[in-house]
C-alpha cells in the first residue's frame, strides 16, 4: 500500500539523489525494474552497472542519473528504513510510486501536493490525517485539507 | 536589478536559451528535463570560465547559490542571477524571503514545492521542454515554457460567483459591479484562502480572481483544483491596480512602455514583487486628482459609469 505523509518528519531523506549516489549498489541497476524506470523516465538503456546510454548526454556514469530516477531506485531496493522525499520526482514518476505501493508497503514524504490525476486505480493512505483515498479526487481534496507541506 | 537577462549557456551536448526577467523565477516539472544539469553547467562556468568547456553568455554574473554559507555568498553578490538546485532547505526560510527582499540579485529557484514565504508570479513559474537539436544535430536545445499561464486563460465565461483574494479596493470593486449583474462576490482575505473557499462554494461557474504578480506559491494546487473541477476558472492579472493603470484611466507619456516592459522600470531591491510597483504607480499618478488611489479603500469615482466601463473592458470575459 502506498502511504503519503505531508512535512517534515523523522528518518526521511530530502534530497534522495544526494544519498543515492553515496549508497546505490550495482546490483541495483542490473535489475529488469530498476531498467524500467530508467528506459521510461530518462529514455535511457543500462548497458552494465557503471554505464548508462543517455540520448542527450551520450555515455553516463549512474550518478547522472536524473533525481526522480534515483529516487524511484532507492524506493525500490533501499533496505535502511528511510523514507524518501518524493517531491524530488516530478510527476512523471507518480505512477511509478503506486506501481511500487501495489509491490510492498511504501511510505513517501511530499513537500507539495503531486498530480496522480493520470494514474489508474489510484489508492493510498494519508498518514498526517490517516486517512485512505481510493481515486485521485478523494486524495486530492483531504491533502487540501492538510497544513503539513 | 532591473530588466529582461538573455542567457545562453551550452557545451557540445545541451544549448539552453532563456530570459529572466524578475526577481523571482522558479523551475520546476517532469523529472529528467534537465534541471539539474542546467545548474551544474551553470556552478561550472561561473568557477572555472572558459576552461570548463562551457559557454555562458550574459550581460550579468550568473551563479549559483548553495550551502550553508548562502547568506555570507549571498552578502557579497550584487547585480547577480542566482540559480539555487533543490536540495537547498533555506529556499523555504523565512530568512531567505528577507535576504532576497532586501538583495539587488535576481533568483532562479529549482524546487516542486511552493514557497509562501516568496511572491513569485504565475508567469515566471517555467518547465523546461527540448524543442529540437541545434543546427549541427549534435547539441540538445532547451527552453523554457511558462506552466500555467495558458491553462489559467482558457476559455472563461461568466461566473455565477467571484471569489477575490483582494478584501479592499479590488474586492469592492468586484463587489460592486458583480451586484449589478445579480453575481455573489466574496472576498477569500488573502491568497492562502482562494482554495478553501473554493471548494466549499456550491456553483457551476466560480471565477477566482488573484494577483497574479504573487499568486505563484497557490499555483500547483489551484491548478490541480481547476482540473478536477470543471466549474473553477482563475483570472490573475499582475493585480487589480495594473488592471486600472491598463484601462486608460489614467494618462501619462511613459504609462503604455511601463505596462508594456514593466521589467525595466521595476527595480527589485525596491519592489519585492511588481504588485507592489503597479500599487505605488498607480497611487503616485493618481495623486493630485479625483481618481485619488487608496488600496484600502475604493475611491467611489472608479465606480463612475465611465470609469468602470473602461475598467472591465479589460476583463475579456466580462460580459
Amino acid at each position: 500500500m502506498l502511504k503519503i505523509v505531508y512535512g517534515d518528519i523523522e528518518n526521511s531523506v530530502y534530497h534522495p539523489p544526494t544519498y543515492f549516489d553515496n549508497v546505490y549498489e550495482d546490483e541495483w541497476l542490473m535489475q529488469d525494474e530498476a531498467r524500467e524506470m530508467i528506459k521510461d523516465i530518462d529514455k535511457s538503456d543500462v548497458i552494465g552497472p557503471h554505464l548508462i546510454e543517455s540520448p542527450v548526454l551520450g555515455p553516463i556514469s549512474p550518478k547522472e542519473l536524473s533525481g526522480g530516477v534515483k529516487t524511484l531506485i532507492l524506493m525500490k531496493y533501499d533496505e535502511s528504513g528511510k523514507i524518501f522525499n518524493a517531491s524530488a520526482c516530478g510527476d512523471n514518476c507518480a505512477a511509478w510510486m503506486v506501481r511500487l505501493g501495489q509491490e510492498k508497503d511504501l511510505t513517501i514524504n511530499l513537500h507539495h501536493v503531486m498530480d496522480f490525476s493520470k494514474v489508474k486505480d489510484f489508492h493510498a493512505v494519508l498518514l498526517n490525517t490517516d486517512t485512505i483515498v481510493n481515486n485521485y479526487q478523494e486524495y486530492l481534496e483531504e491533502s487540501l485539507r492538510i497544513k503539513e507541506r | 536589478m532591473k530588466g529582461k537577462h538573455h542567457i545562453i549557456i551550452q557545451n557540445n551536448k545541451l544549448r539552453y536559451e532563456f530570459d529572466i526577467k524578475r526577481n523571482l523565477t522558479i523551475i520546476r516539472g517532469d523529472s529528467a528535463t534537465g534541471k539539474t544539469t542546467l545548474v551544474n553547467m551553470i556552478r561550472a562556468a561561473a568557477q572555472m570560465g572558459d576552461e570548463s568547456g562551457i559557454f555562458l553568455r550574459c550581460d550579468k554574473s550568473v551563479r549559483v547559490l548553495e550551502g550553508n554559507d548562502w547568506k555570507l555568498i549571498l552578502s557579497s553578490v550584487h547585480d547577480s542571477i542566482l540559480f539555487i538546485d533543490e536540495e537547498n532547505r533555506f529556499i523555504k526560510s523565512q530568512e531567505f524571503a528577507e535576504a532576497a527582499r532586501n538583495s539587488d540579485d535576481y533568483f532562479v529557484i529549482i524546487t516542486r514545492e511552493d514557497l509562501p514565504n516568496l511572491p513569485y508570479s504565475v508567469d515566471e513559474i517555467y518547465g523546461i521542454h527540448t524543442s529540437g537539436k541545434y543546427h549541427d544535430l549534435k547539441r540538445t536545445y532547451n527552453e523554457l515554457y511558462c506552466i500555467y499561464s495558458v491553462a489559467i486563460a482558457n476559455i472563461m465565461s461568466m461566473p455565477e460567483i467571484v471569489i477575490t483574494e483582494d478584501s479592499n479596493s479590488g474586492y469592492e470593486f468586484f463587489d460592486s459591479v458583480c451586484k449589478g449583474k445579480g453575481i455573489v462576490c466574496k472576498s477569500a482575505k488573502g491568497k492562502s484562502n482562494l482554495k478553501a473557499i473554493a471548494t466549499e462554494v456550491n456553483a457551476s461557474r466560480v471565477m477566482i480572481i488573484g494577483d497574479g504578480a504573487a499568486i505563484g506559491p497557490e499555483m500547483n494546487e489551484l491548478y490541480q483544483l481547476m482540473q478536477s473541477r470543471q466549474n473553477i476558472q482563475c483570472f490573475f492579472p499582475e493585480s487589480f491596480e495594473w488592471i486600472i493603470l491598463k484601462a486608460g484611466i489614467v494618462k501619462t507619456k511613459e504609462l503604455a512602455d511601463v505596462l508594456e516592459h514593466p521589467e525595466d522600470y521595476i527595480e527589485s531591491k525596491e519592489y519585492f514583487s511588481w504588485e507592489q510597483f503597479f500599487t505605488g504607480y498607480l497611487i503616485q499618478l493618481t495623486e493630485d486628482g479625483y481618481l485619488k488611489y487608496r488600496k484600502t479603500k475604493l475611491n467611489e469615482n472608479y465606480l463612475h459609469e465611465r470609469e468602470k466601463s473602461l475598467i472591465l473592458k479589460i476583463i475579456s470575459w466580462w460580459k
